[in-house]
C-alpha cells in the first residue's frame, strides 16, 4: 500500500473517529486539540486490545501457538477480513460470530491499529 | 503525591509544547502510582495495560503472593491427567522485565482508602492515586455444613483456584477404585466460570474411561439445568461417556460428611462418593469483601462499567470475578482480562484528566475441552450501553460451536498460550 493510500486511511478514521466523539458530545467543536489525540489514541488501542486476548498483545501472536495470526496483515486486509466475517461473506468457527458485535466504524479502527505499517 | 499537583504541571507543560505526548512529558515528572491487588486474568492485565498505555508515564505496583501464574481455564485436563500443571504455569518475571511493574510478593492486608494507603502482610505501607483490587472469588463455606472442615482435611476439595489442590484433585481420582463414585457439586449461578464443573466432569470421564471404566461422575447442580454449553455438554456426556456421567438437575447441597464421604441434600436422599469435589456458592474475593466494596447483596461488587470504578470508594476500581457483573456477561478469566484493559484506559485517562473511553467493549471467549482434543466454545460481544449505564451483550453476535471438534484444540491451545502471554509476559 502506498504512503498516500496510508495517509488517506488514516484521515478516514481520524474524521470517523472525531465523528463518533462528537456524537456523545464529547467535543463541543470540531478542533482537536493535544487532549483529544491522546484521548484518541487510547480509545483507539482500548478498541484493538479487544483482539490481543486471543491474538497476542498488539496482535503478536506467542510464535507457533496456533490461532491464525493477525500481525502479518495490513489495516486494509484486517477490515476486509473482519467485513467479510461480519456480513457472512467469510466462514469461520468463532470470528464469524465475534465479528458481528463490533460496528463497521469499530472494524475500521482496530484495522488502523492493529494493521501491518 | 498530589495528583493534582502533578496534573496541574503536566497541563501546564503540555501547554507549552502543542502536539507533545503529555504521558511521556508526565514520565519526567513524579509519577501517578497505582497498586494493583491479585495477579490473576484481571490484575495482571490491568498493571500491564497501565503502563503501556502511558508510554511507562505511570508507576505501577502489583502485590501478589504467588511466584507463577497458574491459569484456572485448562486445570481441568490437570484433573483429569492429560496435563500437568507445569504446562499452565507461566512465572511473573515479563511483567517486571518487560513492562516495569513492580511486582511486591505479598499479601494485602489493610487498605485505608482515606489516606489512600495499602497495608502489605510484612507491614509496609503503599501509597496510591489509584487502587485496583483483583482478587477473584472465595468460597462461601458456612453455606455447607460441615465443608470448611471436610475441605481442610482434604475430603472434599474444590480444585476452583488452580495450583496445588487442583494437583491433589487428581490424585485423588488416580487413587480412586475402579467402580468407584466422583461428586461434582454445582452451586447457584453466578460463580466462577460457568462452563467449568461440565468440562471437568467430562475430564473426570475421560480418565475414568481410560484408567477405571467401572467409575461414574455424578453432576450434583444446584441449577435447574447445566449453566453454559449445556446442549453441548450433554452431546459429550452421551456420545463419548455413555452411561459414565450421571447429571442430576436441581440437586442443592446442605452438607458433607468427610469422614463418611456423604453429601447431603435440600431434598433428595444423602448420597456416597469416592471422592467429593463440592463448590459452594462463591463470593467477591475476601479482600474487597472485608473492606465492604462488596457492596451487591454483601457479595458481588458494584462498579461503574465505563472504569470499572467501585461505587463504594473513590479512586478504587475492581476488575475480574469480585464485580456484579453486567447482564450476560460471565465470571470469566478472558472476561477479566477484557474488563482489565478498559480499567487500565479509563485509569489512564483519569490520572492524565482526559474523558474516559465513552463507548468500551469487551468480548468473551471461552473453550471447553469435551475430550483431550475435542472443543466447545461460547462467545459473545458486550458493548457499553450509555443510556443504561452498563455493558450489553450484542444481540446476533456471539455464540456456540455447533458441535464438538478437533480444530477448535487447536485454537483453545493457541487462546491460551496467547492469553498468558497478554496477561502476564
Amino acid at each position: 500500500m502506498t504512503k498516500v493510500q496510508n495517509r488517506k486511511i488514516e484521515t478516514r478514521i481520524r474524521y470517523s473517529v472525531i465523528g463518533v466523539l462528537m456524537g456523545f458530545g464529547l467535543l463541543g467543536h470540531a478542533k482537536v486539540n493535544a487532549e483529544t489525540i491522546d484521548a484518541q489514541r487510547v480509545y483507539n488501542l482500548a478498541l484493538a486490545n479487544t483482539c490481543a486476548s486471543c491474538h497476542g498483545t498488539n496482535g503478536v501472536s506467542v510464535p507457533g501457538a496456533g490461532v491464525p495470526v493477525i500481525n502479518d496483515l495490513t489495516a486494509e486486509q484486517i477490515a476486509e477480513s473482519m467485513r467479510g466475517y461480519k456480513d457472512g461473506g467469510r466462514e469461520g468457527t468463532i470470528m464469524h460470530q465475534l465479528a458481528k458485535g463490533y460496528t463497521d466504524e469499530q472494524i475500521e479502527i482496530i484495522a488502523q491499529v492493529l494493521g501491518k505499517k | 503525591m498530589n495528583r493534582r499537583i502533578f496534573l496541574g504541571q503536566s497541563a501546564a507543560l503540555l501547554g507549552a509544547s502543542a502536539g507533545m505526548n503529555k504521558l511521556a512529558l508526565a514520565s519526567s515528572k513524579t509519577k501517578a502510582k497505582v497498586v494493583v491487588v491479585g495477579a490473576g486474568y484481571g490484575g495482571a492485565t490491568t498493571a500491564k495495560y497501565i503502563r503501556m498505555l502511558s508510554n511507562n508515564g505511570i508507576e505501577v505496583t502489583l502485590v501478589e503472593p504467588n511466584s507463577d501464574f497458574i491459569s484456572c481455564p485448562l486445570s481441568n485436563l490437570v484433573i483429569g491427567g492429560s496435563q500437568q500443571i507445569s504446562a499452565l504455569t507461566t512465572p511473573y518475571d515479563g511483567l517486571s522485565d518487560k513492562y516495569g511493574v513492580n511486582m511486591v510478593k505479598d499479601r494485602v492486608t489493610k487498605i485505608d482508602a482515606q489516606k489512600k494507603t495499602v497495608t502489605t502482610g510484612n507491614g509496609s505501607t503503599l501509597a496510591y492515586d489509584k487502587l485496583v483490587l483483583a482478587p477473584g472469588i472465595d468460597m462461601n463455606f458456612d453455606a455447607i455444613e460441615g465443608l470448611a472442615e471436610a475441605s481442610r482435611d482434604g475430603n472434599a476439595l474444590q480444585a476452583w483456584k488452580a495450583g496445588p489442590e487442583t494437583v491433589a484433585l487428581h490424585q485423588q481420582l488416580a487413587d480412586m477404585p475402579d467402580g468407584g463414585v466422583f461428586a461434582i457439586a454445582i452451586p447457584l449461578a453466578p460463580y466462577r466460570c460457568p462452563p467449568g464443573p461440565y468440562e471437568r466432569a467430562c475430564q473426570v470421564a475421560h480418565y475414568m474411561k481410560q484408567n477405571k471404566p467401572k467409575s461414574k461422575v455424578i453432576v450434583l447442580d444446584a441449577n435447574p439445568d447445566v449453566a453454559s454449553k449445556g446442549k453441548l455438554f450433554k452431546a459429550a456426556w452421551n456420545d463419548i461417556y455413555p452411561g459414565m456421567v450421571d447429571y442430576r438437575p436441581s440437586h442443592r447441597v446442605i452438607g458433607v460428611d468427610g469422614k463418611n464421604k456423604t453429601i447431603r441434600f435440600e431434598f433428595e436422599d444423602e448420597l456416597k462418593a469416592d471422592v467429593m469435589n463440592i463448590l459452594p456458592p462463591m463470593h467477591a474475593g475476601n479482600l474487597v469483601k472485608e473492606a465492604g466494596l462488596a457492596n451487591m447483596n454483601d457479595r458481588w461488587a458494584e462498579v461503574s462499567f465505563l472504569n470499572f470504578a467501585s461505587t463504594q470508594a473513590k479512586d478504587v476500581h475492581i476488575v475480574g470475578d469480585s464485580i456484579q457483573t453486567a447482564p450476560r456477561m460471565p465470571k470469566s478469566g478472558h472476561m477479566a482480562n477484557q474488563q482489565a484493559k478498559v480499567t487500565a484506559a479509563a485509569i489512564v485517562a483519569e490520572i492524565n484528566d482526559f474523558p474516559v473511553n465513552p463507548n468500551p467493549v469487551v468480548t468473551n471467549t471461552c473453550y471447553s475441552f469435551v475430550d483431550t482434543n475435542m472443543v466447545v466454545h461460547v462467545a459473545s460481544v458486550h458493548q457499553y450501553d450509555s443510556e443504561k449505564a452498563t455493558f450489553l451483550a450484542v444481540k446476533g453476535a456471539g455464540g456456540l460451536s455447533p458441535e464438538a471438534n478437533q480444530l477448535e484444540s487447536v485454537y483453545a491451545w493457541g487462546w491460551a498460550k496467547n492469553i498468558w502471554s497478554d496477561t502476564v509476559a
